[in-house]
């Protein structure tokens, strides 16, 4: 593979577009609300260094891992491993990233529809009526099909819209303006919480270091997972994106490292934002999903121009969700659109339209969103990250990698501390993460959804190798020439 | 309530080591990004290794001769060469007496 076989491919027109798409894809929901959550309930200060530390250690090389491999081959998730891979078989762990990717869109598409929902009413001022009631309120929408599956469909056609600009005028233009617009929203609601009489409190709780955390299993596996899975480490998409970089670029330092940092940086601001504001309304920090739905909700009246606050959170929050949604669509749409030779614009469309109407029934059922959630977060993502980290670690190998093209056109140095921890250390904690969520599932309620959790990512492991035969994956230079029209 | 010290510090130091951090990634690219760009224009091709990322291209294509992608890697290593000795400036910090001292690998090769 040179770089001129790709010359022709879409590229970022500018290195902060390149950038503000990738934090746009790495920050989503759940560091505005899962970040302070996990934080708080392990420790405060103490996770934080935990977190800090595996975020330098594991999710940034691993990062560079994957942003370099895409770089390289120019190529999308399949394309990659198809180049990579010799074993024809082996060759569709591809289509394992792929799958799980497009499982975690269809139900995280009718999340940013709830979302979407509470910024419409913010701008409505609805949370502002003295009659308003956050609990029924929510009960309300989620039990209408009508609008769930309504804000579901508007999501959709928006993820659709973006997508078939393409990469530069839709992924990058999009980003290049929501990521700001939501780190600006967020330091003013930080600015207005930790000003709020109690807002202090917050910042104690989730700052101050319990030391017992710190020597705890459970802290250190929670801050592997936030570290590992906030960063969208093996989901196909820094992969993707590295594909669009330019024969310049450097990946290291903007694709990976910024990258981590900044997405962190984000799920901090999350923290001064949201604790201040429990804190000083006495509302319950663990409260989770909830927290934005039901207790926020109830505090924006008490504040001096809440409807105003109000606004600027869900936006943010909006903004925040919508980019992870086209952004992570993004690695099916281009793969398929390379292997299947569809125009960009039918990719979009077909792949859109299937991720919603399987995202349908999550638009229905919390419940159902919540299985999937649970299946797809504790064991679909660590299988995604183990495919593609064990394509760098192992076939690819680190060394050759690093040499080759890590180091290409890098703005930082990477010396060879880099090698043994794609090749041993990542994979190591992927399989101790699933390992620990199937262990600590036994005997608890999640039991059956833990089995049924393994016994579905066998399937879609054992599916994507069987559909690689039945494909007969083959690269362009594999292909015997076309007959006929001598 | 005030914060204790130790919150103190807990929180300064997160706020260092993830938005200072992330500052200066962000500026330090750009800049090289702009640095690049002004290169390119003027001479239409920059240098693609740092002197230590050359030397271990250079060290790998010596230990790993039948490797696969032991091609490539020597025509990288020669490109990089080639646009150091015909550029004024180079992206890199390299001096001008590491520029003369490097050898092309593939007219080596040829040679043989």
């Amino acid at each position: 593979m040179t770089e001129e076989a790709s010359t022709s491919r879409e590229e970022w027109g500018t290195r902060f577009g390149f950038m503000m798409a990738m934090i746009g894809a790495m920050v989503g929901a759940g560091n505005i609300w899962r970040m302070p959550y996990t934080t708080g309930m392990n420790g405060g200060g103490a996770f934080l260094l935990a977190y800090i530390i595996l975020l330098y250690l594991i999710a940034i090389p691993g990062l560079m891992a994957e942003t370099m491999i895409g770089r390289y081959t120019g190529k999308g998730v399949i394309g990659t491993f198809k180049q990579i891979f010799d074993n024809r078989t082996l060759r569709g762990l591809g289509f394992v990233v792929v799958i799980v990717n497009f499982a975690l869109m269809t139900y995280y598409l009718p999340l940013v529809g709830e979302i979407l929902y509470y910024a419409i009413h913010s701008l409505l001022f609805t949370f502002m009526d003295p009659a308003f009631q956050p609990e029924p309120f929510w009960n309300a929408f989620i039990d209408s099909p009508a609008l769930t599956v309504g804000t579901h469909t508007v999501i959709a056609i928006g993820v659709a819209a973006v997508l078939s600009l393409g990469i530069k005028d839709g992924v990058e233009r999009m980003a290049k303006y929501m990521i700001p617009l939501m780190a600006i929203a967020l330091v003013a609601v930080a600015i207005r919480g930790v000003t709020l009489p109690g807002g202090v409190e917050g910042l104690a709780f989730a700052f101050n270091p319990d030391w017992e955390y710190f020597l705890r299993g459970e802290t250190w596996v929670a801050a592997l997972g936030q570290a590992l899975f906030s960063t969208g480490l093996g989901w196909g998409v820094a992969l993707t994106f590295g594909s669009y970089l330019r024969k310049h670029d450097d990946v290291p330092l903007g694709g990976a490292l910024f990258t981590a940092v900044g997405n962190t940086s984000i799920g901090l601001l999350a923290i001064f934002a949201v604790f201040p504001v429990v804190f000083a309304f006495g509302l319950e920090p663990t409260a989770g999903t909830s927290l934005a739905f039901i207790s926020l909700v109830e505090v924006f009246p008490q504040m001096p121009g809440g409807g105003l606050w109000a606004i600027v959170f869900f936006l943010g929050f909006f903004f925040a969700a919508f980019t992870s949604a086209f952004a992570l669509t993004e690695p099916i749409v281009t793969t398929l659109d390379e292997e299947f030779g569809f125009s960009r614009t039918q990719t979009v469309v077909g792949v859109v339209f299937f991720i919603w109407l399987l995202g349908i029934p999550s638009a229905i059922s919390q419940e159902f969103l919540g299985t999937l959630d649970y299946m797809f977060g504790n064991f679909g993502l660590p299988i995604a990250t183990l495919a593609v980290i064990t394509l760098v670690g192992w076939k690819f190998q680190p060394e050759r990698g690093r040499v080759l093209d890590l180091n290409r056109n890098a703005d930082i140095y990477i010396g060879s501390w880099w090698n043994p921890i794609v090749r041993f250390v990542i994979p190591v904690v992927m399989l101790f993460i699933i390992a620990y969520g199937a262990v600590t599932s036994l005997g608890s309620g999640n039991e059956t959804l833990m089995f049924g959790g393994l016994a579905l990512m066998a399937i879609i492991v054992a599916t994507s190798l069987g559909l690689a035969q039945a494909l007969n994956m083959r690269t362009e230079d594999e292909r015997p020439p076309v007959s006929g029209g001598d | 309530m005030a914060l204790t010290p130790i919150t103190w510090v807990m929180m300064l130091s997160s706020i260092v080591l993830l938005w200072g951090i992330g500052g200066w990634a962000m500026y330090r690219t750009l800049a090289d990004e702009d640095r690049k760009v002004k290169l390119i224009e003027r001479q239409g091709t920059i240098d693609t290794y740092s002197p230590t990322a050359l030397q271990d291209l250079r060290n790998w294509i010596e230990a790993n001769p039948g490797d696969a992608y032991h091609r490539e890697a020597v025509e990288r290593h020669d490109e990089c060469v080639e646009v150091l000795r015909e550029n004024d400036e180079s992206f890199y910090d390299w001096t001008d007496a590491e520029i003369e001292s490097l050898e092309m690998i593939g007219e080596e090769s040829t040679a043989d």
